[in-house]
C-alpha cells in the first residue's frame, strides 16, 4: 500500500507551476474574455452569454459538430482494431519487432502541415503512385467533387498518420504478458481467438483506453491536417469542429473565439471525465473475479 | 477454422502490407524531392536532379529554421524532463490528497486542442516578451508534453521495485538524494525515451509555432508553409520535408527497442 501523506506535493509543485503558466492562465484568460464584446482590449463591453446562445443556436456549430463527432467514430473504428491487430503481427524476434515498430512509426515525424500536401501529391491523377493507380480501377480525377472520396482520403490519410501510435501502446501492453501464460493456454489447446480473449485482451484494457482517449480528442479536434485537402468542401462536406475556431481566431475575434474555445474546453472535460469513470470501472475487479 | 500454421503467413502479410501503406506517401516525397518540378536552371520538368537538395543547403533562412527547431525542441526537452521526473516520481510512489484527480486534470491539458488556447497565450507570452523566439514555442510545447511525460516516466519508475526504495531510507538516504543517486539509474532508458517523445511531438507540431513565430524564430514547419505560393516548387518542399525527417528517422532507428517499454500501465 501506497504512503498517504501530503509530501507528495513538493514533487508535483513544478509540474502544477509549468502547467499552470501555459495551461490554466490562458484557460482564465478566455473564459473571461467569452462574456465580452471586445473591439480592442481597452474598451470591452459586458454582454453575458450571448456569445454561447449565438453559438449553439447556430445550425452551422451542430452541423459540424456531427461530421467530427462521426469522423472520430470512424477513426476509432478503423485504427483501434487495425492497432490491436498490427501489434498482435509484430513478430518476437527483437530485431524484426523494433524495426517493425520503427517503420510503422515513420509518419509520425513528418511536420504536420505537410501531411495533406503529401497526400494531395500521392492522390494526384497525373503524377501521384496511388492516384495512377486507382484511375485504373475507376477513381474519379475529380474526387474532390465528392463527399465520401473527400471522407475516404482523409480517413485514409489519418490512419497512416496516428495508427502507429495505437500500436506502440498496444504492443506495449502485449510485452508485458509473461511466456508461462501462452503456454499454459497452449497445453489447455486454446484457439487463437481464446487466447485472445482470455490473456491478451485484459492485458490491453487500461493501455487501449488510453489510446481510445488521445485518437479521439485528437480526431475530434482535427486541425491542421483535413482542411487542406479539400478546403472543408465539397459543400461543407469535410467542415469540422476547429475549423471555424481557427478562422476566428486568425481574424482576431475575441469574444466569438473565447466563446466558442471554452465550448471547446468544456466538451475535453466531459470526454476526461467519462475516461474517468470507465477507468475507475477497470480498476475496481469484478466480483467473483481474483 | 483457420489451420494453425497460416497464423504466422496471415500476421506476416497484414503487417507487410500496412508498412506497404506506411511507406508509399514517403516513396512519393522521395521521388518527388528528387525531380526538378520548376522549369529553371536549363532543366525540364520531371528531370531527376539533386538541385532541390543543393537549393535547401544554400538557403540560409531554411538552415536557419532547422537551427530553430532543433533550438526549440532541446529547450522543451530541458525543460520537461526535470519537471516531469518528480511528478512522475510523486504519481508512482506517493500517496496525497486529490492524487488522482489532479493526474487527470494533466491529462485534461494534453487532450486540449492547441487551437483552443493560441490566442491567450500568444498574448500572455507578448507581455513576457517570449514572442518569436524558440522559448517561446519550447515553454506552449509543454503544455501537451509535460502530462505525456509524466505518463511514461511514472510507468518507468512504478517498474522500479518498490523494496529499492525501502533498503535505500534504511541506508539512510534522503528522498532526492535516492531520486538522484539510485533511482536515475535505474530509469535511465524511460528517460530517453521520454525525451524522444517529446522531441517527436513537438518537432511536428505547426499550430502553436505558426502564431508564436510572426517575424522571428521561424522553425521547419514554419519554413515549410512559406515555400507555398503563387509558383509552388514543390520538388524542394518534399526535398526539406525528407531532410526534416532524418534527424527523427535516426533516433526512432537507434530507439526501436526501447519504443513500446513506456506506456505499461495507464494508471496512477
Amino acid at each position: 500500500m501506497k504512503h498517504r501523506d501530503q509530501t507528495g506535493w513538493f514533487f508535483v509543485a513544478p509540474a502544477c507551476i509549468l502547467l499552470g503558466v501555459v495551461g490554466l492562465i490562458p484557460l482564465v484568460t478566455i473564459i473571461n474574455y467569452s462574456f465580452f464584446e471586445i473591439f480592442t482590449l481597452q474598451s470591452r463591453f459586458w454582454i453575458g452569454t450571448e456569445w454561447f446562445r449565438d453559438l449553439i443556436t447556430a445550425p452551422r456549430f451542430w452541423a459540424s459538430f456531427g461530421r467530427s463527432a462521426l469522423f472520430s467514430t470512424f477513426v476509432l473504428c478503423i485504427q483501434i482494431p487495425l492497432g490491436i491487430a498490427l501489434a498482435l503481427c509484430i513478430p518476437r524476434g527483437r530485431f524484426w519487432a523494433g524495426a517493425a515498430l520503427a517503420m510503422l512509426s515513420l509518419p509520425l515525424l513528418v511536420p504536420w502541415n505537410m501531411i495533406p500536401a503529401l497526400w494531395l501529391s500521392l492522390m494526384n491523377g497525373d503524377t501521384g503512385i496511388l492516384g495512377q493507380w486507382l484511375a485504373g480501377y475507376g477513381w474519379p480525377a475529380a474526387w474532390k467533387d465528392s463527399a465520401v472520396l473527400t471522407w475516404v482520403v482523409i480517413l485514409a490519410m489519418d490512419t497512416w498518420h496516428w495508427t502507429s501510435l495505437v500500436v506502440i501502446l498496444a504492443y506495449s501492453a502485449l510485452t508485458t504478458i509473461p511466456d508461462p501464460l501462452y503456454q499454459a493456454a497452449a497445453i489447455d489447446g486454446a484457439r487463437p481467438w481464446q487466447v485472445f480473449r482470455h490473456i491478451q485482451l485484459p492485458r490491453l484494457q487500461h493501455v487501449l483506453l488510453m489510446a481510445v482517449l488521445l485518437r479521439f480528442m485528437d480526431s475530434f479536434m482535427i486541425y491542421t491536417e483535413a482542411f487542406p485537402i479539400n478546403a472543408g468542401g465539397p459543400a461543407e462536406a469535410s467542415l469540422f469542429l476547429a475549423v471555424d475556431l481557427g478562422e476566428e481566431i486568425k481574424a482576431f475575434n475575441y469574444g466569438p473565439s473565447a466563446a466558442r474555445s471554452v465550448l471547446y474546453f468544456l466538451i475535453v472535460l466531459c470526454v476526461a471525465w467519462v475516461f474517468t469513470k470507465v477507468q475507475a470501472k477497470l480498476d475496481d475487479p469484478k466480483p467473483g473475479v481474483p | 477454422m483457420i489451420p494453425r500454421r497460416a497464423w504466422p503467413v496471415i500476421k506476416l502479410g497484414l503487417l507487410g502490407a500496412f508498412i506497404l501503406f506506411t511507406i508509399l506517401p514517403l516513396v512519393q516525397m522521395t521521388v518527388l524531392s528528387f525531380t526538378a518540378t520548376l522549369a529553371q536552371d536549363g532543366l525540364s520538368l520531371g528531370e531527376t536532379t539533386l538541385r532541390n537538395y543543393r537549393a535547401i543547403w544554400a538557403d540560409p533562412s531554411l538552415r536557419a529554421a532547422f537551427g530553430n527547431s532543433v533550438a526549440y525542441v532541446l529547450i522543451n526537452i530541458a525543460i520537461t524532463i526535470p519537471v516531469a521526473l518528480p511528478a512522475a516520481y510523486a504519481f508512482a510512489r506517493l500517496s496525497f490528497l486529490g492524487d488522482k484527480h489532479l493526474f487527470f486534470s494533466f491529462i485534461a491539458f494534453r487532450i486540449t486542442p492547441p487551437v483552443v488556447l493560441t490566442l491567450p497565450i500568444f498574448q500572455l507570452f507578448s507581455v513576457l516578451g517570449i514572442v518569436n523566439s524558440v522559448t517561446g514555442i519550447a515553454l506552449a510545447h509543454c503544455l501537451f508534453n509535460l502530462p505525456v511525460s509524466i505518463w511514461i516516466l511514472q510507468g518507468f519508475i512504478a517498474a522500479v521495485p518498490r523494496e529499492m526504495d525501502e533498503t535505500a531510507f534504511l541506508d539512510g538516504y534522503s528522498r532526492p538524494r535516492y531520486i538522484w543517486k539510485i533511482l536515475l539509474p535505474q530509469i535511465a532508458p524511460g528517460i530517453a525515451v521520454t525525451a524522444f517523445f517529446c522531441f517527436m511531438f513537438s518537432w511536428v507540431e505547426v499550430v502553436f509555432a505558426r502564431i508564436l513565430t510572426t517575424t522571428n524564430g521561424k522553425p521547419i514547419s514554419m519554413a515549410l508553409s512559406a515555400m507555398f505560393g503563387f509558383h509552388t516548387d514543390i520538388g524542394m518542399v518534399m526535398a526539406f520535408t525528407l531532410t526534416s525527417m532524418l534527424p527523427g528517422a535516426l533516433l526512432l532507428f537507434a530507439m526501436r527497442n526501447h519504443l513500446s517499454r513506456g506506456f505499461k500501465v495507464g494508471r496512477v
